[in-house]
């Protein structure tokens, strides 16, 4: 065997040995550097990319009538979607695809074609034709084409209140208008998570953790409106508008014990399920949204404060000359050119300017300016309607000595809503306690809660001067400007208006342009509702027996509105004619 | 005592029935057995660890979750039939063959170029009679015979430089440029590993073995120079974020399992880089699920295993007095020692990954046979005696 000399000296086999184990240690410290230093690090990365959180979402909230039909529900949907670098034959898979979906074949082919990994192809497919797809896409092994569940927002009365419910984006289903966008939070809810592990291709880890956080589902809402008087608010409404071929006409219906709001119109109007080519002014809720010098209506409140105050009676007598001038603005009533005396009532009646001027001059700035503050002028309600604007009532200090108060004791330089108008006139109705007007009465919390709106309430004047107030309406329509506005089978009282509109880019009055409107009560005897009709712009005659007469008067154009409404409300909440 | 160890097979007999008194033999064959226990517990805990990390991709691509488990042992099973014949061929064939064995392993791999087959861009692999082989498995066997036939000789030209230099540059250079060409990277640091540790162990002055290795550097060095793309591919282990979704991915996802595993693991069975994050979660990076499966505790109980093997080895290395026994003892410690630092190394991200397996642990047929294979080698090595006892 070998020479001793050769044989191998035992130090130099052991470093060997001394290499492998440091090379070993080195290798030790970088399992601990990595597993226990670095450890949260590398978990958290490979968390990221393995834990796929989808969301779920939320039923959005329905909202209702106060009969408990729904306005505005949610339905199931299902969005299309392609992944188009999976697609390897787009035009074969558009020639199937396009009759489905109801696209034109070219457009979908050019969509499928290409590298990209995502287009949306159709929103909101009914779930069931969806599924349909979905099954023949399986057996045809077309790939590349996927469903997602998405709930669609649909009103099924289509044209029902739209200016009031709003509607929501059609894919985020976000809120853009009326109750839709002012209760977006709560009608959207919170959408849930489904949490799971998956591999790199997207397929769930059988062995991984999932979690599934449910969604909370919206708010439901019930709104005031009843179907009965608001589908006759939209229809006199619409009909009103054609004849007088005014720009727009709205409508409001206050129960007037409780300051629900049973209808709330605007004409014209549109479909909420299909908003193409609808001009964004018709979105407007115009009974909140518009302001208008109310005019002749706001007379009854002039009035009323005198009789509370004690300073006339319906039968006190003033000797009215033809032509009031005050600081060489000149005042005079429509169809009287002498001197005259009038009573209270008659003032009413006839609507006499130079009448009510006189009250409101014996009633004085302060007082009268403490009545139109304390029935709600000049301030929003918190009546959660969208879109509400507060109008427009100068403070008292602000008010001239000459023309301001006789000017705001006609309805002028005092800007109002018709909402705020028909709260003046409930007030009237309800024994001189103003309620607050709201379209919502009960929000359904998912765990069938409810909270109940509870409006304010606040009392104006009494029940005596009220209930004066209200035979003085009466006479308006049985003997005065309102005879348009009678209801066969009830006494019915009102007020008339019509003022020159005010042209805010021209900065003064239009010369023909008016905005007439007619607030009353029904039944006058025993109030149940107060109706509220406004027409923007009416123009054009009608023809009574052998005269016509100017449908630019609010007697003319929209009493016969509040008739039509009334007529269908008293039917529809059971009021027995006399 | 040189007849003794080299007449017929009768005389051997009578030898082995002698020395079963002799405590140097016995203390050899309980040395052995310290050998196989690191090797049995790498065969135990690699199997578990591959029934986990093969099964989801066996099932997508074998219809069978236990489809590669079964394989691998079906390969343990061959791998410890070759192991029982080496133990029993004299290592001494070895040395008389030694260059038929190297030229045969040259052959190999020229043949592997010529008619194998490219997975990944590499050719490594040869079908024969429909199995697949890694030849490259034989030829770092080969190249350790070589160089261990080579440096126990007696001669006084190792004394000069060159004397070392052209026999280490005719076998390194002849089977490291065939390797390179597959490219099998990996071959050649697990070779030159070996081989180095060769010549360490020898009695070469050491001034020529460091001079050897100073030149292996330099032609690495050269090397990466002329191939700069592949080197960055290379050296992306030292910072596999900066894209870990190309050139870092495996290292990222080895990294995400071993830190996802923590101290103690996530448990038996519960890997998640098995599900197709981690590519070549049954092989190459089987290590990667063993630390994410049962922690650093896992690991370090591998890394032990893989040293203490090592220190059995060198311990039986110095016990044997032949030459060549020594040196190749040294180097088939060495080749496993250094394709485990180099599998190891490469799923910590500490060294480039090159592909090569994990020895016992892994799941490959060739490299599981050869491993097992160069055990049984041992074995026969651990038979013979020291001259002094």
């Amino acid at each position: 065997m070998a020479d001793p000399q050769w044989r191998v000296p035992d130090v130099r086999v052991a470093l060997v040995g001394v290499a492998i184990v440091f090379a070993w240690l080195w290798v030790g410290v970088s399992l601990y550097r990595v597993q226990v230093v670095e450890s949260g690090q590398w978990a958290e990365y490979g968390a990221e990319q393995r834990v796929r959180s989808r969301e779920i979402p939320a039923p959005r909230g329905t909202i209702y009538d106060r009969s408990g039909q729904a306005i505005a529900m949610s339905v199931a949907a299902t969005d299309v979607i392609a992944n188009p670098s999976e697609i390897s034959d787009p035009a074969g898979v558009a020639q199937v695809l396009a009759p489905l979906l109801a696209m034109d074949v070219q457009d979908l082919e050019t969509k499928l074609t290409g590298n990209a990994q995502y287009a949306m192809l159709t929103r909101r497919l009914d779930r069931v034709d969806a599924l349909e797809i979905e099954k023949l896409m399986d057996d045809l092994d077309i790939r590349g084409v996927y469903f997602r569940d998405q709930p669609a927002r649909v009103y099924p009365s289509e044209d029902f209140a739209s200016q009031v419910v709003g509607f929501v984006q059609a894919d985020t289903l976000e809120g853009l208008e009326g109750l839709e966008r002012l209760y977006d939070a709560e009608l959207a809810g919170t959408p849930g998570y489904q949490t799971d592990e998956r591999d790199p291709y997207g397929n769930p880890i059988l062995q991984g953790d999932s979690e599934i956080i449910p969604a909370v589902p919206g708010v439901d809402i019930r709104t005031t409106l009843d179907p009965g008087i608001q589908i006759a608010a939209q229809e006199a409404l619409a009909l009103a508008v054609e004849e007088s071929s005014a720009t727009a006409g709205w409508a409001v219906v206050l129960d007037v014990a409780t300051g629900d709001v049973l209808a709330m119109a605007t004409a014209p109007t549109f479909n909420l399920n299909d908003r193409t080519n609808v001009d964004r002014e018709t979105f407007r809720n115009r009974v909140v949204t518009d302001q208008f010098e109310p005019g002749s209506t706001l007379k009854v409140l002039t009035i009323a404060a005198a009789i509370e105050e004690g300073i006339v009676t319906p039968d006190t007598e003033f000797t009215l000359p033809a032509t009031l001038e005050i600081a060489r603005k000149k005042y005079s009533d429509v169809g009287r050119k002498d001197e005259r005396v009038m009573s209270v009532r008659d003032i009413v009646a006839k609507s006499s300017n130079v009448g009510t001027i006189t009250v409101q001059q014996l009633l004085g700035n302060e007082k009268h300016w403490e009545y139109l503050n304390r029935i709600g002028l000049g301030r929003r309600t918190t009546s959660h309607i969208p879109g509400e604007v507060s109008g427009l009532l100068h403070p008292v200090k602000d008010w001239c000595d000459s023309v301001c108060g006789p000017s705001t004791g006609i309805g002028y330089r005092v800007n109002v809503t018709l909402l705020q108008m028909a709260a003046v006139f409930a007030t009237v109705a309800n024994d001189g306690v103003w309620i607050e007007p709201h379209v919502i009465d009960e929000e359904i919390f998912p765990d069938g809660t409810r909270t109940t709106f509870q409006p304010i309430e606040r009392p104006v004047f009494s029940e005596e001067t009220a209930r004066t107030m209200r035979e003085l309406l009466a006479g308006v329509v049985e003997g005065g400007t309102g005879r348009r506005a009678a209801v066969e089978g009830y006494r019915v009282g009102g007020k008339t208006g019509t003022t020159q509109k005010y042209l805010e880019a021209e900065g003064g009055y239009s010369d023909t342009a008016v905005v007439a409107s007619f607030i009353g009560i029904a039944p006058i005897d025993n109030p149940r509702i107060v109706v509220a009709v406004v027409l923007d712009s009416p123009t054009g005659e009608r023809i009574e027996g052998d005269r016509a007469v100017s449908l630019s008067y609010g007697g003319v154009s929209a009493a016969p509105v509040f008739a039509a409404i009334v007529k269908a409300a008293m039917h529809g909440l059971g009021v027995p004619p006399e | 005592m040189a007849s003794r160890t080299s007449t017929s097979a009768e005389s051997s007999r009578l030898v082995a029935r002698r020395t079963r008194a002799d405590t140097a033999v016995v203390t050899g064959h309980s040395r052995a057995v310290l050998a196989l226990i690191p090797v049995a517990l790498l065969l135990v805990i690699g199997a578990g660890a591959l029934m986990s990390a093969s099964s989801v991709i066996a099932l997508h691509e074998n219809g069978d979750r236990m489809y590669l488990f079964n394989r691998h042992l079906m390969f343990i099973g061959i791998g410890v039939f070759a192991l029982l014949i080496t133990a029993r061929v004299p290592y001494r064939l070895y040395e008389r063959w030694a260059i038929p064995i190297f030229l045969l392993s040259l052959v190999a791999l020229v043949t592997t170029l010529a008619i194998g087959k490219s997975i990944d861009g590499a050719t490594r692999w040869v079908t024969i009679g429909g199995v697949s082989l890694q030849l490259s498995e034989f030829s770092k066997f080969a190249t350790i015979v070589m160089l261990a036939a080579i440096f126990s000789r007696e001669n006084k030209r190792f004394l000069r430089f060159r004397g070392v230099f052209i026999p280490v540059a005719f076998v390194f250079g002849s089977s490291g440029v065939l390797l390179l060409a597959q490219p099998d990277f990996g071959t050649v640091l697990i070779v030159a590993g070996a081989g180095f540790a060769v010549l360490i162990a020898s009695k070469a002055p050491l001034r020529w073995v460091g001079a050897m290795m100073a030149l292996g550097g330099v032609a690495g060095a050269f090397l990466a120079q002329s191939a700069p793309y592949r080197m960055q591919r290379i050296l992306s282990f030292r910072d596999p974020l900066a894209d870990p979704l190309g050139n870092g991915l495996q290292a990222v996802q080895s990294l995400v399992a071993l830190g996802t595993g923590g101290l103690f693991g996530v448990g038996l069975g519960a890997s998640r880089a098995r599900w197709r994050f981690l590519p070549n979660a049954h092989n190459d990076f089987i290590f990667a699920i063993i630390g994410e499966e049962m922690g650093l505790v896992g690991s370090l109980a591998v890394v032990s295993l893989f040293l203490l093997f090592s220190l059995v080895g060198v311990q039986l290395a110095l016990r044997i007095d032949d030459m060549f026994g020594r040196l190749l003892a040294i180097g088939l410690v060495a080749w496993i020692s250094t394709q485990a630092l180099v599998n190891i190394g490469g799923v910590a991200a500490i060294l480039p990954i090159s592909g090569v397996p994990l020895p016992f642990v892994s799941a490959g047929g060739s490299a599981m046979i050869a491993n097992l294979a160069a055990v049984g080698v041992l074995i026969n090595l651990s038979r013979t005696q020291r001259t002094e006892s």
